[in-house]
């Protein structure tokens, strides 16, 4: 895996850069994916608020709060989260099978032959497809999040929506944002290397590839958990 | 549609998205038209960067920083060593004079802080961006804490002094209180008694005919007698005694009465 990790890193600098498949890479990533993530999003930040509510009724008969610390956990947290691990499961698991018949038909070796990096031609344009990718897609749902959980307040807990961004600006700093923007990259990064890495690593047959593909959707869902914990102490210390 | 442009569609609209968001939370602000002041502080309990700053209850600005300024002196010479850089809206600005006063207030009970502008009087001049003044340092909830707790030792220690004459004190307000209740509860049996009922009534028809008899006074025959005995009394005035009695004791007037 470091290898691997080494290798990828190296041949940013090195080797050619594939434009036309890092596109083809991002959309696959990016585009295909965005309908899936924004839904899936949306439903946790109306769960996100109405539990948050409902709890702080609870405790202080009082949710006067609750838009502001939502929004805070939904741009720390939530948002990027749910779309890195969503993303795993989608292209991770993709990329592992695409990756994993590509090595057991011995079309990596036939690359080989020609005289093609296997990692230029199919891991770095992965890589960056997904770094870029999770930038995208964590923006995007930080913010369609956002606005389900102004429009489910509205609806549920009677706050307008500016009551709403009023609450998010005693919590909210730009810096939520920004830290979210790196938590989206980093964790895009982890998915095409795993998923890679199992794939390059894929034993022969079907069997061999369906266990490549439960362990890229395992490890990499255990790494992005990891490096979540990791950012999000180190980001503590920023604030 | 290409797939390039698919994607840079999907960047031009995160892109957008975070703009939005910067602007809708005022991360940044490009048509801005504010004005800054900097308000000098020597305690500034618990405000924070991007507070609200109000007028008159109403949003018009925010804390833009918070700095320690060691070095700063007010003109009147005061060491003060806090800067609080605000932003006023500029309609907002007309209304904040020389001679307004700058409050760090608390919003509700467990509300958030801000700093709080009372407007002043027009006669005052206005200020000029960037300007330093003086704001009014909130109080310190842990130094008021503090003295309440020394007070309650105190009390505490008198107590503790003088528990002899403490108790001795009470037991005589309640023995006091008790003669009181004694006191209370014959009034209320003498009230009840039926001389003193009688005697009320008495009262009560004494002062109809008090009344009645005022009443008649007030009549206009009344009012006729009284004037005849003013005018009587002005003509027996000048008539001194010895004159008087010379004319009741005259032999004519006795003869003509008897």
């Amino acid at each position: 895996m470091m290898t691997l990790l080494a290798d990828t890193f190296w041949g940013t600098f090195t080797g050619p850069f594939r434009r036309k498949e890092f596109f083809q890479q991002l959309y696959f990533v990016a585009n295909r994916s965005l309908f899936i993530i924004v839904f899936c999003v949306c439903f946790a930040a109306v769960v996100t608020i109405l539990e948050s509510s409902f709890h702080m009724k609870m405790v202080i008969q009082n949710d006067a709060m609750v838009p502001g610390f939502a929004a805070v956990l939904i741009l720390r947290e939530l948002a990027a989260i749910v779309t890195a691990l969503l993303l795993c499961s989608r292209v991770g698991a993709g990329y592992a099978s695409e990756v994993g018949t590509m090595q057991i038909t011995e079309q990596i070796d036939a690359l080989k032959m020609l005289g093609i990096d296997p990692i230029n031609y199919l891991v770095i344009p992965r890589f960056f497809a997904c770094v870029l990718g999770g930038i995208l897609l964590t923006v995007v749902s930080n913010m369609t999040c956002l606005f389900a959980a102004m429009m489910i307040s509205q609806a549920y807990l009677g706050y307008t929506p500016g009551m709403f961004i009023s609450s998010m600006h005693r919590f909210v700093q730009f810096k939520d944002v920004l830290f979210a923007v790196i938590k989206g990259a980093c964790f895009g990064g982890v998915i095409p290397l795993v998923a890679c890495y199992f794939g390059f690593n894929c034993q022969q047959g079907a069997e061999g590839v369906g266990k490549a593909t439960t362990n890229t959707v395992v490890v990499a869902s255990i790494a992005i958990i990891v490096i979540d914990f990791i950012l999000s102490y180190t980001f503590s210390y920023l604030y | 549609m290409k797939v390039e442009t698919k994607v840079g569609l999907l960047a031009l609209v995160s892109l957008i998205m975070v703009a939005a968001f910067a602007y809708a939370m005022g991360f940044i602000a490009p048509f801005s038209n504010t004005k800054e002041l900097n308000v000098m502080f020597n305690f500034a309990g618990g405000i924070e960067e991007g507070s609200p700053v109000r007028v008159m209850g109403i949003k018009v600005g925010k804390v833009k920083s918070i700095t320690f300024d060691p070095e700063h002196k007010m003109a009147d010479g005061e060491e003060v060593k806090l800067r609080l850089t605000i932003t006023i809206d500029k309609k907002a600005w007309t209304s904040v004079r020389k001679d307004s006063k700058f409050y760090i207030n608390l919003a509700g009970v467990i509300g958030e802080k801000f700093l709080e502008i009372s407007p002043g009087n027009a006669a005052a001049g206005e200020f000029a961006n960037g300007d330093y003044v003086r704001g009014e340092d909130p109080p310190r909830i842990d130094q008021l804490l503090s003295q309440g707790y020394g007070l309650a030792g105190k009390v505490i220690e008198i107590l503790e002094k003088n528990e002899g004459s403490v108790t001795n004190t009470i037991k005589q307000l309640d023995a006091l209180t008790t003669n009181f209740n004694r006191t209370l509860v014959l009034l209320d049996k003498t009230t009840k008694n039926r001389e003193v009922s009688r005697l009320l009534d008495n009262a009560v028809k004494i002062s109809d005919d008090m009344a009645y008899f005022t009443t008649n006074l007030r009549s206009k025959k009344a009012e006729d007698t009284y004037d005849l005995v003013h005018k009587l009394l002005f003509r027996l005035e000048p008539m001194d005694a010895p004159a008087i009695k010379k004319f009741l004791q005259e032999e004519g007037v006795r003869a003509r009465i008897f």
